[in-house]
């Protein structure tokens, strides 16, 4: 089992990893950040970084919680938690948008989508060979993908 | 090997069979069930509106029964459990035995002693696919509909079905909609999107009575104004009662729902109860955590299973999006906040420090954290100026073992 280990310490607070993050979940078929409409909230980032208040950085990324709470509160099994790979899986056909997992994560991490008819959450860019973007994103290794 | 046994294939009922059969992958489990399919309570407007079929309803994968190696009794009612046997009674005379057993029977709606009512063959409930099933059908003779109640479960049925172009009337006893998710302001919001898709409230009334055909169908229904409304059938969603009547008939304690103690276990040796049953919650995820805690015990892992917290839900009508956490009404020696913009409505009601209810309406990305505020009574103090603006970084932690986070308080 996989997770995004975490030194906020080191985070500078560039977003890179949130550049990346909707870079690599973009819809419009584009590639390159340049050709990314960074204000369309389709495009929203699925990580978020966020101020401690004291001049430092707290990144928020989905945890893939060993027990985690969006998965328990989903009715209509569109959220579960992959026993083999850990992660926390989304199926969007499923989903009935009743947003119970968005009242669930203590940690603020699924967002409800613009057309209020998904959620948007961390998949651990499940498309790429390569994994995370945000994690190869980061200048500083205050990411990093670990085994736990 | 150990035989387990749950009747009920609901939110409880799954995640119990799910848990055990991890726990225990070489014991017998076995689900018995009314329903022939599983389905999501929480979905069955999207069966009513039409959007889905019965298997995308369903909530567990088609070969969840298969690949867990569970046996599913289907259409049965569970009509007698003899605890000291250890044995239950189902269908045509068929009995089973158990070592350890899971009531999950959920609850049913309720019919208010209203003249004709309980009696009527075009007055439906709105809980299980069996009701939708029979709402559609009546539904292909008349379009006018009756519903009584404007909870979740009326909006429910009254969205999916002016979907389909019902002309639908909607009455409350309360001032408002939604009365117990909502206060005035939200609850115009959803009863003014409700009103642009084709549905009328009648606000504060009840029904009293009805004027019935000679099959005993109502016809009109007579409001507590003195006001005959038409209608071709009633949908009932003036509230749940637990499923009771097995337990109380098997000797099992029960007062308004099934007595369980902390390990969710009955007055019975071996036989818990988990899911809406118990009373202990009305929402899904408890009933969730519930059945996983009651498959923990039968399992022989000792698990409390923590009270929850008593109010919580979400609602997405039309694409307006609630969420309603806590107590809104108790505002007495309370700091109300409120933050109000063209597309966004949030409310906060914080005591002694404490936050105690909240209310957003909108974009209502984030707000796990509110829930987890007044769950855990955390204290917030100095923290009220930027109530809207909290997120997880003001609790930031992160627990250094397994890379998870963890609330710094």
């Amino acid at each position: 089992m996989k997770r995004i280990f975490i030194d906020p310490a080191k985070c500078d607070g560039c977003k890179n990893c949130s550049l990346a993050c909707m870079e690599s979940h973009r819809q419009d078929g584009g590639t390159g950040i340049y050709t990314l409409d960074l204000l369309d909230p389709r495009n929203q980032s699925r990580n978020r970084i966020l101020s401690d208040g004291k001049g430092g950085y707290s990144p928020v990324f989905c945890r893939h919680c060993d027990i985690p709470d969006c998965a328990g509160a989903c009715m209509s099994g569109a959220l579960h938690k992959n026993m083999e790979s850990g992660l926390v899986e989304y199926d969007a056909e499923k989903c009935a948008a009743c947003y119970m997992c968005v009242m669930s994560c203590r940690y603020g991490v699924p967002a409800i989508s613009p057309d209020r008819k998904h959620i948007i959450k961390c998949d651990f860019c499940a498309h790429l060979e390569e994994g995370p973007a945000c994690v190869r994103a980061c200048p500083k290794k205050a990411i990093e993908v670990r085994e736990v | 090997m150990e035989r387990f046994i749950i009747i009920g294939a609901g939110a409880a009922g799954i995640s119990a069979a799910k848990t055990l059969r991890i726990l225990r992958p070489e014991d017998i489990i076995t689900v018995i069930s009314i329903d022939e399919k599983v389905h999501s309570r929480c979905m069955l407007h999207k069966y009513l509106s039409h959007e889905r079929d019965a298997q995308r309803i369903n909530f567990v994968d088609a070969d969840f029964f298969e690949r867990n190696d569970i046996t599913h009794i289907t259409c049965e009612a569970v009509t007698k459990i003899d605890t000291e046997a250890k044995t239950v009674f189902y269908g045509d005379n068929y009995s089973a035995p158990y070592d350890k057993l899971l009531i999950a029977t959920g609850s049913g709606f309720f019919i208010p002693p209203i003249p004709h009512f309980r009696e009527a063959p075009n007055v439906f409930g709105f809980r299980d696919l069996s009701d939708a099933l029979k709402i559609d059908q009546a539904f292909a003779k008349g379009k006018r509909v009756f519903i009584v109640g404007s909870g979740l479960v009326g909006l429910d049925a009254a969205s999916a079905l002016c979907e389909r172009g019902a002309e639908i009337t909607i009455a409350e006893m309360a001032p408002r909609v939604m009365p117990l998710q909502t206060d005035d302001y939200a609850a115009s919001i959803y009863q003014k999107a409700f009103e642009e898709h084709g549905c009328r409230f009648l606000l504060g009334i009840g029904a009293s009575d009805a004027v019935t055909d000679k099959d005993g169908n109502i016809t009109e229904v007579i409001l507590s104004t003195g006001e005959h409304v038409p209608c071709d059938f009633i949908i009932m969603a003036a509230g749940v009662r637990p499923r009771i009547q097995l337990a109380q008939d098997s000797g099992i304690a029960v007062e308004r729902a099934i007595c369980t103690d902390e390990h969710l276990r009955t007055s019975a040796v071996d036989v818990y109860a988990a899911g809406d049953c118990t009373g202990l919650s009305g929402v899904w995820p408890d009933a969730v955590s519930q059945g996983e805690a009651a498959a923990e015990n039968m399992a022989g892992i000792p698990t409390v299973y923590e009270k929850p917290y008593p109010f919580k839900n979400t609602s997405n009508f039309f694409g307006i999006t609630m969420l309603s956490v806590g107590r809104l009404d108790l505002t007495e020696g309370a700091e109300i906040l409120v933050h109000k913009t063209q597309s966004e409505y949030k409310k906060a009601i914080v005591k002694d420090g404490k936050l105690t209810g909240f209310l957003s309406l909108g974009d209502i990305s984030n707000s796990g954290l509110y829930l987890y505020l007044i769950k855990n009574s955390i204290d917030i103090s100095g923290k009220q100026n930027k109530i809207f603006r909290l997120s997880f970084a003001d609790f930031y932690g992160i627990n250094q073992k397994n890379g998870e986070f963890a609330y710094n308080i």
